[in-house]
């Protein structure tokens, strides 16, 4: 096994703060142990700008205490360290009012299949053949600032990242769940300017758990295309037009909707969607789908933070809600039954065909704007009300006319569900939420 | 503040001989400058919901991280051990920078040199250290902020609040054999109360944070959050969406701020106009906007969120006046920035932690006051809004644009506030808006929430404004 992941005497110390954690008092605990290993490669204009390698460890602690509960975390991994750390967390989580609602999982609930951490097919052994040239090589070849002619490119900032990432969760009860990972990931933004010196940046990326999968000689090239296309930006009347999202900022609008179907948020009355499991809130063509355990995609586990086993599950079928994100200790108070603690790889599923990327859905609306990034605003957790910035195009006949941009969308994100128009198939792998191209019809635009 | 080197080398179990030899060793393949950041943080949390304080917690952190310039290039690397094997290990990693040819060196000049030990500036007042504090003690402040704000309004259904503080000791020490030494408190409480009217539901949010010790917790404060808990409440409920549109808006005093922060503050970073990305890179001396509007980043306020005796790379903590007079007379610098422009760097150069290499980064940024009164501001437009509270915002560092969500504000109609407005965004380009300034008020005022700058890392900042009046921007509503 890799270098990087836990060394043997690092598993070790996992066995010594139990030890010490029941000595000092603990009822009931459980330990995450985390390590990664990082090297990042930056870029300015083609020439290496910062070269970073890190190595970080940590254990973080959850106590239960004579019925009360603390959370603790430290990088001071020393035995001595860690006897004086726990003894402390003990102390102060005596000083904490008593929880009868804080447990551990109940161990039918636990995952069981997560011995070696290898199960998810998230790890690469290319990763090992990683050498600082390799890391070197690879940044500079995926930069095109040399080989452009300047023009309008002002600026290419680019970074180049390989991590390896390894977590085990241990806890009282004989929980012991791990997840390894690599991830390999390139990023640009490159600044242009038009001939009155305006400035339009654009950013594009691509990550994946192996090597291989991931394309870095795309990105360059893909940030310039958007930049560009932004220029000579029109003014657009205020209005109720159509609007299809792109894949690349559609998650604003499901986001705050898996946030307000989290029971912390529904227990503390400050979530739009209270009351509403089993209902149809949403237009009958919405189907997510938490896609949690396919091996070998970024974003996949086997558990939650507190060892839980995922679970492939509708999180809203046909516009009905079928799931609220539930931890242990949030089902004992308020009654609800638990589930895991959030959405893990939600998948927005196309409606009503497959196949469709945004192209085919501006084919779709004929005229509207096409949404490629959200600049700030908000939405009202307790009301589902939200005003955007939004910048992208006017499009006519299902094909772009101009960009347009300093645009605002306001209106309810129940109401904008309403009027899905249709779903596409765009979304890309290399994301944890799977959310592709949505079109909406009769949305508020004002500029 | 801790006055003492010995305690900083013994805390990093290091000596004057041990950092001149990872230095040196930064050094050796070639490298212009090499910096060591060690740092020691805890912080703790208590949350109070559901009317109990049942949740808290600590968290340590220790390590150093080591940078070594060649140019304009940075190596960094960084250990969570300060034994001599690992920071040699981490000094050879950084210094792999120096690998191949660049263009310059640096410029390690006087320019970059910034006296003796410790700082006559003593800008964080901690009489009694968090980490020493009675935990017991803290509680029951909680406690009784929640029973205060229920009892001043029976609409309330939620409070959460959540006391969190954080204090770390940090040495740095450099090539150029400057040692420096510095224990940073924060202090900040953040409350969420939840009312309850008619069926419907709003959310007030309020936060207070300060570089002090424990003897922050007083009466003031306490009150302070109370009062400003339960303000505006009555107008939250009746607020509704207005028309939107092209608009004049006022910006109230204290926490618009913000909006100088990212629509403008963010474009006078050296790193985005010494890469070409900001909107002002070749506007260096010229006017930008009204002579009557001079713009501060200033990290000297006693006791505030932004305020450093030195920054991350032990330079001093400074006032920085980025438009002086309507005119663009500073970027806000580190020392590789500074070197780029042959300037001495302002004492921006921040970061999260010791895993984060420094950059150029704000720390109180406020528009000094103008001449006018606030309330003939308001009187002077016909038609617009008036803007208390912001959220939510985001720029676009090279375009210049922005978005805000208002949290809360007001209709101005005839000169007067009427209707209350939420759930609405302001947007527009900020060179322009800073050209559109007509008017700035005589009641500058520094907001103390827990303002956090997100740029690549986060940093503790705070922000301020007089009023101000800027003559158009549109207004996104029904």
């Amino acid at each position: 096994m890799s270098e990087n992941t836990f060394t043997q005497e690092e598993l070790q110390l996992t066995e010594l703060a139990m030890k010490i954690a029941r000595e000092k008092g603990a009822d009931k605990f459980r330990i995450t142990l985390n390590r990664s290993t990082m090297d990042q490669i930056g870029t300015l204009d083609g020439e290496i700008d910062k070269v970073t390698h890190s190595l970080d460890r940590s254990m973080s602690l959850c106590l239960f205490v004579d019925g009360r509960f603390g959370t603790f975390s430290t990088n001071r991994l020393e035995a001595d360290a860690i006897e004086s750390f726990i003894e402390k967390a003990v102390a102060m989580t005596r000083l904490l009012a008593p929880d009868p609602c804080r447990m551990l999982p109940d161990q039918s609930r636990v995952e069981k299949g997560a011995g070696s951490g290898l199960e998810l097919d998230l790890y690469d052994p290319l990763y090992e053949e990683m050498t600082a040239e390799k890391r070197l090589e690879t940044a500079l070849a995926a930069s095109l600032y040399k080989t452009l002619q300047k023009g309008s490119l002002m600026s290419e900032e680019a970074e180049y990242c390989d991590c390896l990432f390894d977590s085990l969760i241990l806890d009282s009860n004989g929980t012991r769940c791990r997840h390894i990972e690599t991830s390999f990931e390139y990023s640009v933004e490159v600044t242009l300017a038009d001939e009155a010196g305006r400035r339009y940046s654009a950013f594009w990326w691509d990550a994946a758990p192996k090597r291989d999968e991931m394309h870095p000689e795309i990105c360059c090239s893909k940030a310039i295309e958007l930049a560009k296309a932004q220029f000579n930006p029109k003014p657009r009347r205020s209005g109720s037009y159509n609007m299809v999202l792109d894949t690349a900022c559609s998650s604003r609008v499901l986001s705050p909707i898996l946030k307000a179907l989290n029971t912390y948020s529904l227990q503390q009355q400050n979530s739009f969607l209270v009351d509403s499991l089993g209902k149809q809130m949403f237009h009958e063509g919405m189907t997510v789908m938490d896609e949690c355990r396919s091996r070998g995609f970024t974003g996949t586990r086997l558990f939650d933070s507190e060892g839980v086993a995922t679970k492939v599950m509708p999180i809203i079928e046909n516009g009905v809600v079928k799931t609220y994100f539930t931890n242990t200790y949030m089902a004992a108070k308020t009654g609800m039954e638990p589930t895991i603690d959030d959405a893990v790889r939600p998948h927005l599923m196309s409606w009503p065909k497959p196949g469709m990327d945004r192209n085919a859905l501006m084919k779709e609306c004929r005229n509207g704007i096409l949404v490629t990034r959200f600049n700030g605003g908000n939405s009202n957790s307790a009301t589902g009300d939200y005003s955007f910035g939004v910048e992208g195009f006017a499009f006519k006949d299902g094909k772009i006319t101009h960009p347009v941009r300093e645009m605002l969308i306001t209106g309810n994100l129940i109401e904008l569900w309403k009027h899905l128009k249709a779903i596409g198939d765009d979304a890309r792998p290399c994301t944890t939420r799977l959310i592709p191209s949505i079109a909406f019809t009769d949305v508020d635009f004002s500029g | 503040m801790i006055n003492d080197k010995t305690y900083y080398l013994d805390l990093f179990k290091v000596s004057d001989r041990l950092l001149d030899e990872l230095t040196r060793e930064g050094l050796r393949t070639g490298g212009d400058f090499c910096d060591l950041y060690f740092e020691s943080t805890t912080c703790s949390n208590l949350l109070l919901r559901d009317g109990q304080v049942a949740s808290g917690g600590f968290h340590v952190d220790y390590g150093v991280g080591i940078r070594v310039l060649k140019g304009e290039r940075t190596g960094y690397a960084y250990s969570e051990s300060t034994d001599k094997a690992s920071m040699l290990n981490a000094v050879r990693a950084a210094a792999a920078i120096t690998t191949g040819t660049v263009s310059k060196t640096l410029d390690i000049s006087n320019r970059h040199r910034f006296g003796k030990p410790n700082p006559a500036a003593d800008r964080y007042p901690m009489i009694q250290d968090w980490r020493t504090a009675d935990i017991s003690t803290q509680v029951p402040f909680l406690e009784r902020l929640e029973k205060a704000i229920r009892e001043k309004d029976q609409r309330v259904i939620k409070v959460i609040a959540m006391m969190s503080n954080q204090v770390s000791d940090i040495l740095m020490y450099n090539s150029l054999e400057e040692i420096k030494y510095d224990t940073r408190p924060i202090g900040s409480i953040s409350v969420s109360v939840i009312f309850s009217q008619g069926g419907k539901t709003e959310t007030k949010s309020v936060s207070r944070s300060f570089r002090s010790g424990f003897e922050m917790l007083d009466d003031e404060l306490f009150n302070d959050i109370v009062m400003d808990a339960v303000h505006g409440i009555d107008e939250r409920f009746e607020a509704r969406r207005p028309k939107g549109g092209k608009m004049s808006v006022v910006m109230g005093a204290g926490a618009s701020g913000i909006l100088l922060h990212e629509a403008m503050g963010h474009a006078f970073e050296a790193d985005f106009n010494r890469k070409g990305q900001s909107i002002f890179s070749e506007k260096m001396g010229q006017k930008v906007c009204d002579s009557s509007i001079t713009i501060v980043d200033d990290g000297t306020i006693r006791g505030n969120r932004g305020a450093v005796n030195y920054d991350d790379e032990g330079v001093p903590g400074q006032y920085t006046a980025m438009v002086t007079d309507g005119v663009l007379t500073s970027y806000l610098h580190d020392r590789i920035s500074a070197d780029h422009y042959g300037v001495r760097p302002t004492g921006n150069g921040r970061r999260e932690s010791f895993r984060y290499q420094p950059i150029p980064r704000m720390r109180a940024t406020y528009m000094e006051n103008g001449e006018c009164d606030p309330e003939s501001i308001i009187a002077s437009v016909d038609k617009g809004i008036y803007v208390d509270e912001f959220s939510n915002g985001q720029v676009q560092i090279g375009e210049g644009d922005f978005t805000f969500f208002v949290q809360s504000g007001f209709l101005i109609e005839g000169g007067r506030l009427t209707m209350p407005v939420k759930d609405i965004n302001i947007i527009g380009n900020g060179p322009q808006a800073l050209a559109d300034i007509v008017a700035v008020g005589n009641d500058l005022k520094i907001h103390n929430g827990t303002w956090t700058c997100g740029k690549e890392q986060s940093v503790p900042v705070s922000c301020g404004m007089p009023t101000v009046l800027v003559k158009e921007l549109t207004v996104g509503g029904e």
